[in-house]
This record gives structure tokens, sequence and C-alpha cells, in this order.
């Protein structure tokens, strides 16, 4: 497998909904109780029209906000994130994925009530020793934007393979 | 559009200040509660059995419950909807049983195309001192 191949390579795409009831119950599992993820009546005391989200949400908000309906055409299609795949591959060999960095961009807030878009990309794959263990960074970037095609929130993370 | 201000005043804020720290103690519940709310089913994170077969003590904390918690200190601190970078590196796994603490020391300031920017660098410890996460953020002052 020549991992370098794959830089560049979208890793998916979708249409996301940030719904209320979604965010507060994020933030609540984060131990954030600060009304403002709440109340409407909150955040609009602090300026927002409506609740924001917290920092990491829009990490999970495919999971949390992905209507079926109005997804935009699949990037991959139909082969799913090509980081699967590699990871998939090197699991064959056993070892361990990790999270090693993320990183998150804020250009506007997000604010419930929204409807944003998002597509990712693997922006950089390597390898490193250490300890004797090869270590494979994937390095992926995805970007939200808002219904008039601005970025709101930019995230840059990796995937490290240990391997066994 | 909002017209969120931010809640740190640029010149009262010096170089070494640190933000209140924000400490919990991590319970299975809370990783079971993050699980449901994010959508991250890792059996290592929610199934004692599975871990312990995988050769874990227990399960283990989810990275990003992490970086919501340290989050949480950051935005108590700057307000919600001021921060224009946030990133970590993770560095340790997470137990239940640990108490999470967070800090977060001011390194710099500058004003910028942006806006006034508070610079601060970010970590999470448990309870002896050991570093979960470490990272940085940049946040809007008034």
């Amino acid at each position: 497998m020549n991992l370098k191949e794959y830089i560049g390579k979208p890793t998916g795409a979708g249409t996301i909904h940030v719904e209320r009831g979604s965010v507060s119950r994020f933030a609540h599992a984060v131990t954030d109780a600060n009304p403002v993820y709440h109340d409407l009546r909150a955040a609009q005391a602090e300026g927002f029209d409506a609740p924001p989200v917290p920092p990491t949400w829009t990490f999970s908000s495919g999971f949390l906000g992905t209507w079926p309906e109005d997804q935009p055409a699949d990037p991959t299609g139909g082969e799913g994130s090509p980081m699967m795949k590699i990871m998939r591959e090197l699991m064959k060999n056993g070892g361990l994925v990790l999270h090693g960095e993320q990183e998150f961009h804020y250009h506007q807030t997000v604010q419930c009530g929204a409807v944003l878009h998002w597509e990712g990309k693997i922006t950089d794959i390597y390898t490193k020793e250490s300890k004797g263990k090869v270590m494979t960074f994937i390095v992926m970037e995805n970007v939200f934007s808002n219904a008039a095609g601005q970025p709101v929130v930019t995230e840059i993370f990796n995937l490290i393979h240990r391997g066994a | 559009m909002t017209n969120n201000t931010p809640k740190l005043q640029y010149g009262a804020i010096s170089t070494g200040d640190e933000a209140p720290v924000v400490s919990h103690l991590l319970t299975r519940t809370d990783l079971v509660k993050y699980a449901g709310a994010s959508g991250d089913f890792n059996p290592m994170h929610t199934d004692e059995v599975a871990a312990k077969e995988a050769g874990l003590p227990s399960v283990f904390g989810h990275g990003m419950f992490s970086m919501g918690l340290l989050g949480r200190a950051v935005t108590d601190w700057a307000g919600a909807g001021n921060l224009k970078v946030y990133g970590v590196r993770f560095t340790k796994q997470t137990w239940p049983g640990e108490t999470l603490s967070t800090r977060i020391v001011v390194t710099g300031k500058e004003e910028t195309a942006e806006g006034r920017i508070i610079i601060a660098d970010l970590a999470l410890l448990n309870q002896n001192g050991e570093v979960k996460l470490s990272g940085t953020t940049r946040v809007l002052a008034a």
C-alpha cells in the first residue's frame, strides 16, 4: 500500500442540522451546565440569536445532526473514508489506533438552527519510528461551512497507528 | 450573526495569569453519557468486560471527553463564542476514579486583524500531576 497516494483524498461530506436537543445533551455530557447552551433566554442575554455549540461539538456533529434526505453526493463514491481502509489494512498485523492531536479553528460562532455543510480530506500521511515501533500518522481536515458557503469551523486532527 | 461580546478585558490580562481551575472526578457514568451524546461507542470506553478482555485494567475515558472538559474551562473563562483556536495533544489515557483538573496559563496577547487575542497554554492533569492533554488556545478579549 503506497500511503502517499491517499494524500488529498476526500474522507466524506455531509449536511448537518444543529439541533438544540443534541447540543444541550452534548454540553451536559462534557459537564458544561452553562445556561447559554441550554436556555434560549440565557443565550440571547449573552448576545446570541440561539444557543451556541460547545467548542468540540462539530467533531460529533456527523452523528448528531445528519438527516438522510438532504445529504450531498458521497465524494468517496460509496467507498467510505480511505482512513478506515488504511487503518483496517495496518491493523491486520495488530497494533493500536490512537487519536494524537485535535485542533479547532473557529471562524464564526455556530448556533442552534444552523444548517452546515462539511467536507473532509486527508492532508498528510507519514511514518515515524518510536521505541522500535512504526507509527503511521494520518492527518485530516474537516471544513464546516454555513448556508452562505462561508467557513465556520475548521478541524485539523490526526489518527496514529502504532504497530505491534 | 451574534452580538456576543468577549468576557475578558484585554488590558487586565497579563502573561502568567491563570484561569479558574475546573476539577472533575471521572466516573464510568461520564463515559456512558459521553458515548451517548457524541456517538463514540468504542467498547473500550463503555464495556468493562470487553476492555478487560483486551488486556486493559478497566474502561478508559474518551480523549474527546477530556477535550470537552478542558474546553468548558476555557469557555467558562473567556466566554462561549469567543474562541478562535483550540488545539490539544492527547498524551495519556484517563481512567475512572481519577480527578482531572484544568490548567490554563496566559502566555501572550496580541492585537490582530481579527481582534484582540489572548494566547494561553492548556493542560488537563490528574491528581498526581500526570498530564493527560496539553494544548493551546487563542481567545478574543474586549
